[in-house]
């Protein structure tokens, strides 16, 4: 009995440790450049910052994650993008619980709030869209979710957390993420450890592959990658795509706020 | 030969001008150096047969204007031009937010 007990605390712990908040705190800010591969010249197309704030309620803090993506005023007249991403979350356990995103790309506007309800595992969703006359439309849903289901935003600052440097290489994990009212499975498999250079120094780094298990958005195999930083902080610097109509790749430039100095 | 020649460098000089002219980038630099090429062959052509080269001439002036734009076009600082906006729109977002969030107890 006492064996039982002494076993239920142990994996009790160890999942609370799991679950706690260790690497991403609010005023952080990651700058990136991402670029499209044209006929293997790099072209750099916008630009992606992935910030943290904290935003008060009259009950609760939350942690809000937010990735903004804004094309270089050079491509403005051509193919303007404005587009935010953001999830606020429990700051301890990164517990998401509303998501919004909204797309503003060349003239295609969508918008998209998900309520979360942890409780009752159900999600309520709004979906928004822009009819040709300028005027909007709402469609609203209720969603029943898994335990672990996330949004997009909160599935990669979850990843940051994970206890990557106690992971072999070659091992793998899957998140089910909620996308336009869809779960999808992402599997992130570790690759490698290896040393890369980037704007912000030469870093050493966890070599993550991602991959779809439903749903072709991502091409090839091994060919959407990501590198985060083998430290405290695990910063994304590097990541490269590969989607249907080529690839690319997103390069950070800066790194501010950090959690460990 | 030096026919072939000229069109192939028109056809590269008005590639690289579009592209100089289009944010692309370094790609731009594949038609210009193409352009350079064809042009002096045709030069060099034109010169051994004693043929006119005021064209070939001409497409070397504009193969150099799309060199100086593309060159200038790189060397410019990559900038975002949201901040009034975005801070604004920002502000309405999080409030809207802050709205939504009211209603909900963190689950400890």
């Amino acid at each position: 009995m006492r064996r039982i007990i002494c076993t239920f605390f142990v994996v009790l712990i160890a999942t609370l440790s799991f679950a706690q908040n260790k690497t991403i705190a609010a005023g952080e800010k990651l700058t990136f450049t991402a670029s499209y591969n044209m006929s293997g010249f790099l072209t750099d197309l916008a630009q992606v910052t992935m910030e943290t704030s904290t935003v008060k309620t009259s009950k609760n803090t939350f942690l809000r994650l937010r990735f903004k993506a804004n094309t270089y005023t050079k491509w403005d007249s051509y193919f303007k993008i404005d587009d935010y991403y953001e999830s606020y979350v429990n700051p301890e356990t990164l517990q998401p619980y509303l998501y919004k995103r909204e797309i503003n790309e060349g003239g295609y506007y969508k918008f998209m709030q998900y309520n979360f309800d942890p409780k009752a595992k159900s999600v309520k969703s709004v979906k928004r869209k822009k009819r040709k006359d300028g005027t909007f439309w709402d469609e609203n849903s209720n969603l029943s979710i898994g335990e672990n289901t996330r949004d997009i935003v909160t599935t990669l600052y979850h990843i940051r957390n994970l206890d990557l440097d106690k992971a072999a290489i070659g091992s793998s994990d899957t998140f089910t993420v909620l996308f336009d009212n869809k779960q999808t499975k992402v599997k992130f498999t570790l690759l490698a450890k290896e040393t890369i250079a980037t704007n912000i120094g030469k870093k050493e780094c966890y070599k993550l592959s991602i991959s779809l298990n439903d749903g072709d958005v991502l091409k090839g195999t091994n060919s959407n990658l990501i590198w985060l930083t083998a430290d405290a902080n695990k910063i994304p610097v590097l990541a490269k795509f590969k989607i249907a109509i080529g690839n690319g790749e997103l390069k950070i430039q800066s790194a501010t706020g950090l959690k460990h100095k | 030969m030096r026919f072939i020649f000229i069109i192939l460098g028109i056809i590269s000089t008005i590639l690289a001008l579009v592209l100089s002219i289009l944010p692309f980038g370094t790609i731009a630099f594949v038609p210009i150096v193409s352009a350079l090429i064809f042009s002096l062959i045709a030069f060099k052509i034109s010169k051994k047969e004693g043929k006119s080269s005021s064209l070939i001439k001409i497409l070397l002036v504009f193969v150099i204007i799309a060199l100086g734009l593309t060159i200038y076009n790189i060397s410019k600082p990559n900038i975002v031009n949201d901040e009034i906006e975005s801070i604004s729109k920002e502000n309405q977002t999080t409030e809207d937010s802050i709205e939504e969030l009211e209603s909900i107890d963190i689950e400890e």
